[in-house]
């Protein structure tokens, strides 16, 4: 174990000092850890999971703790939690059956079909309750009471397996780690395929000469807009230079090279540009769980204008950037002020920064937050790379990927 | 255009009607919740104005019909013969403690109801609850938690008893304790709201809360407790006199309190940074029946960008949709003016307003915190 403590406490600092850039990045990063973290934890016999879950989640804190605006890595380690319930539920009411440990596809199914041959009452009763704990709390499940820990079902099907099932435990032990470690390089798969799977869909969004802004640099969006190119559809690009960064111009070059028409124009220059364009693309950083975005500071201006304009807003995120939780005071709590040398030339300011002189706080300030956050009443469309949805509806996505017990960790 | 003038005639005829068609009110009101008074004018004269003037005769519109029929003997209808047992007595028993929510009173009656059946299969066992059902539910038709409540206890019993069960004693004796704990369910389900509205409460921040709703309180309480600088500004709600009575509770936890005049909330508007609110009910659409006022307020707050936040138990989801406000079923309660007022004048004596989704920031519920499209979501995914 301590070959992995230093891999995670290696990864720490490098979150911490924010070496690693970009959400992707950070995501692919954070499972790789992850899976390598459960691949060398020993697992005593019985609850399996949750030694697992306990292992995960003390990871996850650290990694959270590090570098708390960058979302991503909290969402993946969410991710990685709902996998491992996942899978212990499947094999669960797998080897309750008594049939061969399979990966049951459908648990309903499973569960009705075992129900005839067995005391009725603590297989489905069980059952029933396992199945609760990984749905989120739901009216159907409000009469059914706090639903028992996952543990049960192993105290139950040793109780009623006990002749024969010895071997097929020790066999659900080295099941269980093999089907998480599928799951989670799956979903290493799904991370690193992102931009692929969204720019599928670029062709059903943008038209023959039509007009699109874009803001900062963002790979998403650029794979979005060279897939319809691809396309043979001919469409012009506004980009939005992204003050202080100034990371549009990268973006504009990209576009050049692979030969769209290409316009660079200020931050302060789109709501005087946006009456001219058809829809506006921006790669999101996060989006929350109410369908609000975190984006590079100036998009929250993007969309303000495009509203007033009624031009579509259209948001990319790939599912690593879905989180579960709330934003209650975004701008604040889910910023991260940048160093002001990106603003200002500390040579010709030292006077107005010095905190020597005077009285010891400098009259000048600067601010450099570098995100945004769009409330989800501007935003129009939502493309992941499960196709394109309403900003309402991102709660059905986070109900899916994620389990309600995870949500504070 | 033409609708409303007309129906403004026939509801004068309307009101001419004898009197000898409404219930008396049963209790005096509780001090919470204004719409457990029982309605006065059962058929709603604006169904009966627009089946006349289309010729349509809506399945509301006979359901309500029918219902006044039935008023009088119904109150006989769930004293079967040989024993005594009323679900109303039941419930008013239950309704009498005032921490609990009548839609827990409603199940907790159900459970009485389950208790001294002498059903011996599960189809016997649900006519008997469908029956006492629809006696509570007919009792107050006005009351949106207490039809949802209803509903959601006959809907769990019906789907314990298709699968799991064998044994009918030990089914019975399941949807028995279920129904029993269903009470804690409700003051957990205030504490489950609280904690998860605590991070939306901010050091220094101005709430507007409007109505005396328990489980608002609950937050409020829970946010003074953990020694959160807020201050609160309650309207008065009149002419139930919520404002007074929060502002009392309110002061008592040294929380700072400003009463306004429920005509001061956009002029106080600027200074407020939130919105809450609880429900009576909580419709399909993801909007709120609520207090007089609720709609108003949401509106104001809306056009000045400030959240609102609705704190409301899951129980209370209903399968309604209101269209605009006078689809609800009018639950009217009297108004007093301090001065005589001339019986020529009409008061508009309607207890609660329904506040659309697109008004609503979010809620607060014991399921978690929603926006207002997860309801429907919700409601589907148990109706279904």
């Amino acid at each position: 174990m301590p070959d992995v403590q230093s891999t995670v406490l290696e990864f720490v600092n490098k979150l911490r000092k924010r070496k690693i850039e970009g959400s992707q990045a950070t995501a692919r990063c954070t499972v790789e850890l992850l899976r390598s973290v459960i691949s060398q934890h020993r697992v005593p016999h019985a609850n399996q999971a949750s030694a697992l879950i306990d292992a995960v989640k003390a990871v996850g804190e650290q990694l959270v703790a590090a570098n708390p605006v960058e979302l991503a890595v909290g969402n993946v380690v969410r991710r990685v939690l709902h996998i491992i319930r996942e899978e212990d539920l499947s094999l669960t009411t797998a080897a309750m059956g008594g049939l061969d440990l399979l990966d049951a596809s459908d648990d309903d199914e499973d569960v009705c079909n075992k129900g005839i041959g067995y005391p009725a009452m603590s297989a489905a009763v069980v059952a029933a309750a396992a199945r609760s704990t990984l749905r989120p709390p739901s009216l159907q499940t409000l009469l059914e009471g706090t639903p028992e820990s996952a543990t049960v079902p192993y105290t139950s099907s040793s109780g009623a397996d006990s002749e024969s099932k010895t071997a097929d435990k020790s066999s659900i032990t080295r099941k269980l780690k093999h089907d998480v470690i599928e799951s989670v390089n799956q979903l290493i798969h799904e991370i690193a395929g992102c931009h692929e799977q969204i720019a599928e869909q670029a062709i059903e969004h943008i038209h023959q000469n039509e007009v699109i802004l874009t803001l900062g640099s963002s790979r998403t969006v650029l794979e979005f807009l060279c897939a319809a190119k691809e396309k043979k559809r001919s469409f012009r690009v506004f980009v939005a230079e992204g003050a202080p960064r100034y990371q549009g111009h990268l973006l504009a070059k990209e576009l050049v090279a692979r030969g769209l028409q290409t316009t660079v124009i200020t931050d302060s220059a789109v709501f005087a540009m946006i009456s001219r364009v058809n829809m506006v693309i921006i790669g999101a950083h996060a989006v929350m769980a109410n369908g609000g975005v975190i984006g590079p500071v100036g998009v929250n201006m993007a969309a303000l204008a495009a509203k007033k304009h009624a031009v579509p807003f259209v948001v990319l995120a790939g599912c690593h950037k879905l989180c579960p939780l709330y934003p209650h005071n975004p701008e604040v709590l889910l910023n991260e002020l940048r160093s002001p040398s990106e603003l200002l030339d500390f040579g010709e300011f030292s006077d107005c920064l010095d905190f020597g002189a005077g009285s010891g706080s400098p009259l000048l300030q600067v601010v450099n937050p570098t995100f945004d956050y769009v409330p989800p009443n501007l935003v129009s469309l939502f493309i992941t790379d499960t196709g394109g949805h309403n900003p309402s509806y991102m709660y059905r996505l986070i109900a899916d990927y994620y389990s309600a017990d995870d949500l504070v960790m | 255009m033409w609708r409303r003038s007309a129906s403004f005639v026939l509801d004068k005829h309307q009101n001419n009607k004898p009197i000898s068609l409404t219930p008396s009110i049963d209790s005096p009101p509780p001090h919470s919740m204004a719409d457990e008074n029982s309605n006065p004018n059962p058929i709603s004269a604006y169904y009966q104005t627009r089946a006349a003037h289309h010729g349509i005769v809506t399945s509301d519109w006979l359901e309500q019909a029918q219902a006044a029929v039935r008023r009088y003997p119904e109150r006989d209808y769930s004293v079967s013969p040989g024993r005594p047992f009323s679900v109303i007595e039941e419930f008013n028993n239950w309704r009498q403690q005032p921490d609990l929510a009548e839609a827990v009173a409603a199940i907790r009656a159900l459970a009485a109801v389950i208790r001294a059946s002498e059903a011996t299969t599960m189809m016997e066992l649900e006519i008997e609850l469908k029956k006492a059902s629809d006696t509570l539910k007919s009792w107050d038709t006005t009351s949106i938690s207490l039809t949802a409540g209803c509903d959601l206890f006959m809907r769990y019993v019906t789907r314990t008893s298709a699968l799991e069960f064998e044994d009918f004693n030990s089914a019975k004796s399941r949807v028995l304790s279920r129904a029993e704990k269903f009470g804690e369910i409700s003051c957990k389900a205030r504490k489950i709201i609280a904690v998860l509205s605590q991070d939306f409460i901010f050091d220094g921040c101005t709430i507007l809360v409007h109505g005396f709703s328990r489980v608002v309180f609950e937050i409020l309480k829970m946010a003074a407790q953990n020694k959160k600088l807020f201050r609160v500004l309650c309207t008065e709600g009149r002419p139930d006199k919520t404002g007074v009575l929060l502002a009392n509770e309110l002061a008592k936890l040294d929380v700072p309190v400003k009463l306004l005049i429920d005509s001061a909330v956009a002029y106080s508007m600027d200074e407020v940074d939130m919105v809450f609110v609880g429900a009576d009910g909580v419709v399909e659409s993801g909007g709120v029946i609520n207090m007089m006022g609720t709609y108003q307020i949401a509106l104001v707050a809306h056009s000045m960008n400030k959240p609102v936040y609705v704190a409301a138990e899951s129980y209370k989801f209903a399968r309604l949709y209101p269209l605009d406000q006078k689809d609800l079923e009018p639950a009217l309660r009297p108004i007093d003016f301090d001065v005589p007022v001339p019986p020529k004048v009409e008061v508009e004596r309607s207890a609660r307003d329904y506040t659309p989704p697109q008004y609503l920031t979010l809620l607060f519920t014991d399921l978690g915190v929603l926006t207002p499209s997860v309801v429907s979501d919700e409601l589907i995914q148990l109706y279904l």
